[in-house]
């Protein structure tokens, strides 16, 4: 272990780093000139992407793999491929960000955002406690940061608040639960922990740990019943922010809580069968998905702010990925990796679209997308892919992300030895989509039926809105009529992986 | 001699004690003091298992200590900024009063 090879596994991370302080160094530079101007907008923004695409560069170019120091950081095709699906995110809120009204000290907020993405890719790209807790909370305090920007909106100050203080206490739980695992395993990295709960049975300090764990994570992927900042924080953030929090933080938290599950609580599942139950931590994620599926979806029908159907329609997409993830095999695992992608990517897209509007019309209610089909074809087009991709329907990504997803949950429960009751909650589950169909129409149908009221303002979308959009529009098409170009890597990395 | 069951046991009345102070406190600052509790309870849950783990040579439990003390006050700085970018709006920071957000 030397400082040189330090420096290569993080290379990416150290480019985001000098980017953000470049950023923030220029901010302040202009300051006293008209720091505010579109100008510091623009160079700042040029400036991260150019950033991203460096650090993206990089690791699509670098040869080394492996794990150095335990297991804190490691580099495999898995771990490559998710940081460049969060490197690709993070590029989408920065051009989302430059779309916004540029608030004060603009510069920060694009800094900022990288350190966000920097705690994530450490998330992603590590198999032991202390750096998973350090990743965690880099992008938590960064998230937080984020979605209190505009600070002179009372929501945005709420919106962080709550933010905030959900998320700490999660972490303290995270952090009391990582502590008994610590004590239980003696040690903080996920293979080690794995063999030793194989080894040692349910004690009853390990199952205290496993479920505050289990708490802290599912505050991070937004699941009943720790949902409840979800709704709030994505009315009030700026929607760059709100953007930030529902794909790329998604993605890796639910990368993480599956690296978790499976590598370090892998003797630790339990069973929730009818009549043969088992502590572990399988009940409980059974339990989590059921709620968040049905609280989530039924919740979403009757909200009349966009932004709000979109929080609690993640909410049900989480209840859905936890179900695979009970499944606990290789081939759900790539499932769920390939549907928090798609889901993140369809998210991305609506809330771009939701930007354009907030930025046209001052609100987010269903009534505010009222004859956005005429003067924003190519976004409505965009937003009507996302919506359908989100709802599940052929030959949209979205579609053959739950197909992979309930097929392989399916197949786990057909396989000897495997978990039994997951029919019931795929049945459920299908019940759910079904009816997240009908909000979703509810929106389309103010953006292409309905007339905008005499007096509302037009809707006008700059070319970067407009394109980034289109892009994540095609993005879902693309994947829909071919998922091979992301599932076939995500099945081969995970198939390296485990 | 101080055995390991009783450093776990003050840790988790130290941790019941903040969450309490989370749950009842109407005051946005006490509840970040209740919240910096239950980080302490962890903490010190991590120093008993290295102390009396089985390899205390290897410092993990307390490398981790020295980490997570840095981030929790990290994490306190953004929230005594918060608070105070909230009571700029709401003159208060009883969080029962910020109800601006709601479907």
């Amino acid at each position: 272990m030397n400082y040189i090879e330090f420096t290569v596994f993080l290379l990416p991370e150290i480019v985001l780093l000098v980017t953000a302080l470049a950023v923030i160094g220029i901010d302040c530079a202009r300051r006293g000139k008209a720091a505010t101007g579109a100008g510091g907008t623009l160079a700042s923004a040029s400036l991260c992407a150019a950033g991203i695409l460096v650090a993206a560069l990089i690791i699509l170019i670098m040869p080394q793999e492996g794990r150095i120091a335990g297991g804190m950081l490691v580099l495999d095709p898995l771990t490559r491929l998710f940081k460049l699906v969060l490197l690709a995110m993070t590029l989408v809120a920065v051009l989302m960000l430059m779309e916004t009204r540029p608030v004060r000290h603009v510069g920060e907020n694009f800094a900022v955002m990288l350190f966000a993405a920097i705690g994530m890719m450490l998330v992603v790209g590590t198999e032991e406690l202390l750096v998973l807790f350090i990743g965690l909370e880099l992008t938590g305090i960064s998230l937080y940061v984020l979605v209190g920007f505009a600070r002179s909106d009372i929501r945005s100050a709420e919106a962080a608040l709550k933010y905030f203080l959900f998320g700490s206490v999660s972490a303290a739980f995270l952090l009391f639960g990582l502590s008994l695992i610590y004590g239980f395993s003696g040690s903080t990295e996920l293979g080690e922990i794995g063999v030793a709960m194989q080894a040692g049975g349910m004690e009853p300090l390990l199952a205290v740990g496993l479920v505050m764990t289990l708490v802290g994570f599912g505050f991070k992927v937004a699941a009943v019943p720790f949902h409840l900042w979800a709704p709030d924080v994505y009315q009030g953030a700026p929607a760059p922010a709100a953007a930030l929090v529902a794909s790329a933080s998604k993605v890796a938290g639910f990368f993480i809580l599956a690296k978790v599950l499976l590598l370090g609580f892998a003797g630790a599942e339990g069973g929730a069968a009818w009549g043969g139950f088992q502590p572990g931590w399988v009940p409980l994620i059974g339990v989590m998905a059921a709620l968040s599926m049905v609280v989530g979806n039924l919740a979403a029908l009757v909200q009349n702010r966009v932004r709000r159907l979109l929080a609690y329609s993640g909410i049900g997409h989480a209840g859905f990925m936890l179900i695979a993830l009970m499944a606990a095999t290789p081939a759900a695992l790539a499932s769920v990796l390939f549907y928090v992608v798609i889901y993140g990517l369809t998210t991305l897209g609506a809330f771009g679209v939701v930007t354009v509007v907030l930025r046209a019309r001052e609100g987010d209610r269903l009534s505010d997308f009222a004859g956005m089909s005429r003067q924003a074809p190519l976004l409505s087009f965009s937003m009507l892919i996302f919506f359908v991709s989100l709802a599940g329907l052929p030959p949209l990504a979205g579609f053959f992300g739950k197909f992979y997803l309930f097929t392989s949950a399916m197949g786990a429960q057909a396989a000897p030895g495997g978990q039994p009751g997951m029919l019931w909650l795929v049945l459920l589950a299908l019940v759910m989509s079904a009816i997240s169909l009908y909000y979703y129409l509810l929106v389309l149908k103010q953006i292409f039926f309905v007339e905008a009221a005499e007096g509302t303002p037009v809707i006008r979308a700059s070319k970067t809105g407009t394109w980034t959009c289109s892009i994540l529009a095609a993005a879902t098409i693309v994947l829909g009529c071919y998922p091979g170009i992301l599932l076939g890597p995500i099945r081969l990395a995970v198939g390296a992986a485990f | 001699m101080i055995t390991l069951e009783s450093f776990l046991l003050v840790s988790a009345l130290l941790f019941a004690l903040g969450l309490a102070a989370v749950l009842t406190r109407r005051n946005a600052i006490m509840i970040l003091i209740g919240i910096e509790l239950m980080l302490s309870a962890a903490n010190l849950n991590f120093v008993a298992f290295w102390r009396f783990g089985a390899n205390p040579e290897a410092l993990t439990g307390v490398l981790f200590v020295l980490f997570s003390i840095a981030v929790a006050a990290a994490e306190a700085a953004v929230g005594l900024a918060l608070i105070i970018m909230i009571y700029r709006h709401y003159r208060s920071i009883n969080p029962l009063k910020f109800n601006v957000l709601n479907g």
